[in-house]
C-alpha cells in the first residue's frame, strides 16, 4: 500500500550534500511573513544539518471515521500524499519532486494521521510550495479518488488477504479484540465501506478533523529563522480553527477464555498471533516495566529474546516470535517501529511467525504456554540485569535520525513524557525487579485471550484445538532430553477455550464489512 | 581524491587518510587498510555521536552456490554463523551482545551476505572480538544445524503466500539455465527441504567462503582510523587465508525471447515480468549506468509509462523496475501488478513498448538531467547516520572492496549522454535477451515456454 511504503521511502532522509548555498533570499521573505499564530501546537528541533524533515500531523485518525464509512480518515490522508493539490495535478508533483528525490508520505493510524517529508535546504522553497499546497490546498480530483480508493480496497484484498498471512493476522486480531469499539476496524477501512465511499465524504472528513486545533507542527533540520511562524501562518491561513477532535473510548469487551478466529485460507504455512488489552501506554507508571518484559520476552526481530530462543532457536519451529506492548505494524519489512502511531489504548501481543501446518497448534500452546509461565515466575534478576543493560543502551538507536527523533518528540508530547530517549534511560535506571513482576502479574496473563490463525485446514485445526488432545511437535534433529520432557507438557497444555467465541472465517470475509 | 591505500605486508603502519570528499558522491573521508592475510577493513569515522556501524561484508552469495541440489546455502550460512563457537556458544554470544545494546543481524543476496550490527561506541572491541571469534572458529554441532535448517524453512514459509516470491522464482529459473541465478537466494523449496541432510556441505562451505580474501569490515561511525587498525590487528591478523576460487558457470547466449505462466492457487490480481538480460555492475562501462538511467527514466513514478498506466488509464497499481549491481551479468526487470486479467496482454505489450522507445529516438535532455539529478541526491541524500552509511556501503564493498567505485559510478552516471541512452537500448532491448512471465490465479498450472 503506497501509504506505508511511501512512508517508509520517506523515513529514509537525506543528507549532507557538499556546500549549496542557503537561500537567504527564502529567508528574508520569511522573516517579513511574519504574523504567526501562537496557539498551534509545534515540536521543533532546529539544528545546523542542510536537511529539513517535516512532520505535519493531525490528532484524528480512523478511530473517527464514522460507522458505514470506515476508511474515509486513510483515503483522505492518500487523496493528500498521493493525490493532486489544487494547483497541481499529481503528476505535475511527481514530476517536480523527481529531481530533488523527495517525496511527501502519509501514515494513518487510529489517533493520528501524520504527512511526513524531508529536502535539502537548497530544495525548501520549492519542496514546501508543494506540499503546503497538498495539504492545505488538497486537489480532490476524482480521477485522484479512483485510483487510490481502489488501491485501498486491494490493499485490503490483495496486500492483506492475498500476500501477507502475517500481517493479515495481525490485523484481524486487532479487529477482533476491539470488536464494537471506535478501533475495530482496519484502518485503511472495510471493502464494503470503502466501495460507498464519496470525494464529498472525505471532504466533510478534511473539513472537520484537518483543523488548526488538532494539528501539530514538526520542523527539524536547519530551516532558516522565521520558517515555522511562515507554515504556521499558512496553516492559520487555510484551516479552520475548530476544537480539539473529542472521542470517547470505551473500554473494549471483556475476553472471556481463549477466543479464537480460525482464517480459512490455502495457504502453505499457518500464522498465529494472540493477545488482549492492557491499560498501559506510555503515559502510565507502568510502561517502562513492560517495555523492559517486552524486551525480555519477545524483543522485535531480534535473536535475544526469551520467545525467539524457545520456539525458533531450540526448536527450529518458524523464523521468528515476538512480543508487543504497542501496536506495530510493518513488523516483517522493518527492524524498528515508526512513530506517530500513539493511542490511548494499547494491547499485549504476541506473534508466531508462520510454522508448518503440522506444528500449527503446538506452537499456539507454546507460546500460551510460555506467557503462562513468565506470569507465574516472573523475570530473574540476572534477566533483569540484562535486559536493562540492552534497553538503556540499544534506545539510542530508536532516534538515529533527524527524521525519527522528530517523530519520537511529537509522541512524547502526545504522551506527555520528557524526551523519550532520555525518559527511557531515567525510568530503566530507577526500576526494580520487583517493579517489573508486579506489573507483570498486574497486566499480563494467559487465560482470556484472543487469537488469530490463518491457516488451510481452519475446520481441522479448530476441532483440534477444542478436542484437547495433545498436539506433539514433529522435529528434524532432536533436542535436549530437557527439551523433549518440556515438550510433553507443551503438547497436552490446556487451551480452555470459550465455546461460543471460536469460529472459522473464509477470508474473503475478512475486512469485508 | 586519492585514496592512499596501505602497504600490503604491514597493517600496523598507519595509513594516512583522503584528504579531499569535495564534488564526490560518497561525501566522507574514509581509510583503507588491507592485512597480508587478504582482508581488508574500510573505515569511515563520522560526526554522529556515540553509535558503531560493523558490517562485514563475504563476497559470497547465493552465485557461489554451483552445485546441483545446494541452492540456498549461503543463506542457510548466514544463519549457522549465528550458532556460536567452542569460545562463545550462540547463548554467550547472545547475552555479550545484548550486553552491549546492540542491534544484529544479516542478509544474503545473490553476491553477497552481509553480517551487522550496530552498538555503543564503548563496546567496539568487545563487538570486534566476537566477530572474529566467529569468522574464524564457528563450530555448529550436527543437531543444532539440523535445528538451523527448519528455521530457514520458515523463513521460506513466511513468504511463501506472497506471489511476487513465486514470480520471481520463475522469472530466474526461466532467464537462466546454466548461471547460478538461475535460483533465489532462498533457494529452491526442495534444497531447502533437504538441508538437514546436508551438514558436511557446510563444513566445507565455511572453508571455502569464510576466508580473509573474501571478507571486507566495514566500521562507520563514532571512531578513530588508529582504535580501528588496532583491534583488527588484534583480532584478525592471525585469519588464514583460502585457496578456493569457484567455477561460475558462463549462461549461454539467447537465442530467442523467453516466456511463462504461472498458475496462482488462491485469489490474486496478475502480475506481469517484463526483463532483458543487461550487464553486469561496472564504474568503467556505462552500460550498466545507462540502463540504471533508463529503469528510473522509463518506469519510475514520473515515467510516461507510470503516469498512462497507472494515473491516467488506471489499469494498473503496482509498476517499478529493478536492476540490482550485480557480478555477472543480470536481468532489468519491470514488474506491475494489472487490476483487470484482461489487460495483462496489454500492459505486457506497453512495457516492451517503453524499452523500445529508448531505441528509436536520443532521450530529451531536460529529462535525462532530471534522472541524474534524481540519483544523485537519492543516494547522497540517503546517507544521514552512521549505520546508513554502512549499509548503502555494503552492495559496493561485496562488488569492489572500495568506496572509490561510487565516486566513479556517479561520474558515469554524469557523463552518460542521450545518444548513449540510445545505443545502450538498442545493445540490449532485443527479442533475444528477452523474459516474461505472467502470474495469475488459476486453479491448476498450464506452463509453457
Amino acid at each position: 500500500m503506497r501509504v506505508s511504503n511511501r512512508l517508509a521511502l520517506i523515513s529514509i532522509v537525506l543528507l549532507i550534500l557538499t556546500a549549496g548555498a542557503t537561500d537567504i533570499g527564502f529567508a528574508r521573505d520569511l522573516a517579513r511573513t511574519g504574523k504567526a499564530s501562537t496557539s498551534m501546537a509545534s515540536v521543533l528541533l532546529p539544528n545546523s544539518s542542510p536537511l529539513v524533515s517535516f512532520r505535519f500531523l493531525f490528532n484524528a485518525g480512523s478511530a473517527l471515521d464514522p460507522k458505514g464509512k470506515e476508511g474515509v480518515a486513510a483515503l483522505t490522508a492518500s487523496m493528500i500524499s498521493d493525490g493532486g493539490s489544487r494547483a497541481m495535478s499529481y503528476e505535475q508533483i511527481s514530476a517536480a519532486m523527481y529531481p530533488m528525490a523527495t517525496s511527501f508520505g502519509s501514515q494513518i493510524d487510529k489517533e493520528m494521521t501524520v504527512f511526513a517529508g524531508t529536502t535539502h535546504l537548497d530544495n525548501l522553497q520549492k519542496y514546501y510550495g508543494i506540499i503546503s499546497g497538498m495539504l492545505l490546498d488538497p486537489g480532490f480530483r476524482d480521477d485522484d479518488f479512483n485510483r487510490l480508493r481502489t488501491d485501498a480496497i486491494n490493499f485490503l484484498k490483495e496486500s492483506l488477504r492475498g500476500n501477507n498471512d502475517e500481517e493479515l493476522g495481525k490485523e484481524a486480531l486487532y479487529v477482533a479484540i476491539y470488536n464494537g469499539h471506535a478501533y475495530g476496524h482496519q484502518n485503511i477501512g472495510t471493502v464494503e465501506s470503502l466501495e460507498k465511499l464519496t470525494v464529498e465524504d472525505l471532504k466533510k472528513f478534511y473539513r472537520d478533523n484537518y483543523t488548526q486545533a488538532n494539528f501539530v507542527l514538526g520542523l527539524a533540520g536547519g530551516y532558516p529563522k522565521g520558517f515555522e511562524e511562515k507554515v504556521q501562518s499558512d496553516v492559520a491561513a487555510k484551516l479552520a480553527a475548530g476544537a480539539a477532535t473529542k472521542l470517547a473510548l470505551t473500554q473494549p469487551e471483556k475476553i472471556s477464555g481463549l477466543e479464537m478466529q480460525v482464517i480459512q485460507k490455502d495457504t502453505p504455512a499457518t500464522a498465529i498471533s494472540f493477545g488482549f488489552p492492557i491499560p498501559v501506554t506510555r503515559s502510565d507508571q507502568d510502561w517502562p516495566a513492560l517495555l523492559l518484559v517486552q524486551s525480555y520476552f519477545g524483543q522485535h526481530r531480534s535473536s535475544n529474546s526469551y520467545l525467539y530462543k524457545r520456539l525458533r532457536e531450540i526448536r527450529g519451529l518458524n523464523y521468528g516470535d515476538y512480543a508487543y506492548i504497542e501496536y506495530f505494524p510493518r513488523g516483517m519489512f522493518q527492524f524498528q517501529p515508526d512513530p506517530n502511531l500513539g493511542r490511548r489504548q494499547q494491547i499485549f501481543q504476541v506473534w508466531i511467525r508462520p510454522v508448518e501446518p503440522k506444528n500449527g497448534l503446538f506452537a499456539l500452546r507454546a507460546g500460551l504456554y510460555e506467557l503462562n509461565k513468565l506470569v507465574r515466575t516472573g523475570m530473574s534478576q540476572e534477566d533483569f540485569d540484562a535486559t536493562r543493560r540492552f534497553l538503556t543502551k540499544n534506545v539510542n538507536t530508536l532516534t538515529k535520525t533527524q527524521d525519527a527523533q522528530l517523530g519520537y518528540a511529537i509522541d512524547s508530547k502526545y504522551y506527555g513524557i520528557p524526551s523519550f530517549t532520555d525518559y527511557v534511560r531515567d525510568q530503566l535506571a530507577k526500576l526494580k525487579l520487583e517493579d517489573v513482576n508486579r506489573a507483570i502479574k498486574k497486566h499480563l496473563q494467559a487465560e482470556n485471550v484472543k487469537i488469530a490463525v490463518v491457516t488451510k485446514d481452519a475446520e481441522g485445526f479448530k476441532q483440534a484445538a477444542l478436542e484437547g488432545k495433545p498436539s506433539p511437535i514433529s522435529y528434524t534433529s532432536m533436542p535436549a532430553k530437557e527439551i523433549l520432557e518440556e515438550d510433553k507438557i507443551i503438547e497436552s497444555y490446556k487451551l480452555n477455550f470459550n465455546l461460543k467465541k471460536v469460529e472459522v472465517v473464509p477470508v474473503d470475509q475478512v475486512f469485508q464489512k | 581524491m586519492r585514496l592512499f591505500k596501505s602497504s600490503l605486508l604491514l597493517l600496523s603502519i598507519v595509513m594516512p587518510l583522503t584528504t579531499s570528499a569535495q564534488n564526490k558522491i560518497f561525501p566522507y573521508k574514509y581509510f583503507t587498510d588491507d592485512l597480508p592475510n587478504g582482508l581488508r577493513v574500510i573505515t569511515v569515522p563520522t560526526d554522529y555521536p556515540n553509535i558503531v556501524a560493523l558490517y562485514i561484508a563475504v563476497s559470497t552469495g547465493s552465485r557461489n552456490e554451483i552445485e546441483a541440489g545446494k541452492s540456498g546455502f549461503a543463506h542457510l550460512f548466514e544463519h549457522l554463523m549465528f550458532r556460536g563457537t567452542e569460545k562463545f556458544p550462540a547463548e554467550a554470544y547472545n547475552r555479550a551482545l545484548k550486553n552491549a545494546g546492540a542491534d544484529s543481524n544479516a542478509y544474503t543476496s545473490d553476491d553477497r551476505t552481509v553480517y551487522h550490527t550496530v552498538f555503543s561506541k564503548e563496546d567496539l572491541d568487545q563487538i570486534m572480538m566476537l566477530e572474529a571469534d566467529r569468522f574464524q572458529n564457528l563450530k555448529v554441532p550436527v543437531d543444532l544445524f539440523k535445528t538451523e535448517t527448519r528455521a530457514v524453512l520458515g523463513e521460506y514459509n513466511k513468504n511463501a503466500s506472497s506471489p511476487v516470491r513465486q514470480l520471481y522464482e520463475s522469472l530466474r529459473e526461466t532467464a537462466f539455465k546454466t548461471h547460478t541465478y538461475q535460483h533465489t537466494t532462498m533457494g529452491f523449496l526442495r534444497d531447502v527441504e533437504n538441508m538437514p541432510n546436508m551438514y558436511d556441505y557446510s563444513l566445507e562451505f565455511f572453508k571455502r567462503y569464510y576466508r580473509p580474501e573474501y571478507v571486507t569490515i566495514i566500521v562507520v561511525g563514532d571512531v578513530t582510523h588508529d582504535g580501528v587498525v588496532q583491534l583488527v590487528n588484534k583480532y584478525w591478523a592471525g585469519w588464514q587465508r583460502g585457496s578456493y576460487t569457484p567455477q561460475i558457470p558462463t549462461e549461454a547466449e539467447q537465442t530467442a525471447p523467453l516466456s511463462t505462466d504461472v498458475a496462482w492457487p488462491t485469489t490474486t490480481l496478475p502480475w506481469v515480468a517484463v526483463a532483458f538480460k543487461g550487464p553486469a555492475y561496472s564504474d568503467t562501462e556505462k552500460d550498466k549506468p545507462a540502463l540504471d538511467l533508463i529503469s528510473s527514466l522509463g518506469f519510475s513514478q514520473t515515467s510516461d509509462l507510470y503516469q498512462k498506466l497507472v494515473i491516467k488509464e488506471q489499469k494498473v497499481d503496482t509498476l517499478l523496475a529493478d536492476f540490482e549491481d550485480h557480478r555477472d551479468p543480470y536481468l532489468l526487470t519491470v514488474v506491475a501488478r494489472v487490476k483487470d486479467p484482461k489487460d495483462v496482454e496489454y500492459t505486457k505489450a506497453e512495457i516492451i513498448k517503453a524499452f523500445d522507445s529508448y531505441k528509436a529516438a536520443p532521450v530529451a535532455a531536460d529529462k535525462l538531467s532530471a534522472v541524474k539529478s534524481n540519483l544523485k541526491y537519492g543516494f547522497a541524500l540517503s546517507l544521514d547516520n552512521s549505520e546508513a552509511i554502512a549499509a548503502n556501503l555494503a552492495p559496493y564493498i561485496a562488488l569492489k572492496r572500495t568506496p572509490e567505485t561510487l565516486n566513479k559510478l556517479y561520474d558515469l552516471y554524469a557523463s552518460i549522454t542521450p545518444q548513449d541512452i540510445q545505443q545502450m537500448a538498442k545493445k540490449y532491448f532485443v527479442e533475444t535477451r528477452r523474459t516474461t512471465v505472467v502470474l495469475a490465479h488459476k486453479e491448476k498450472q498450464n506452463a509453457s515456454q
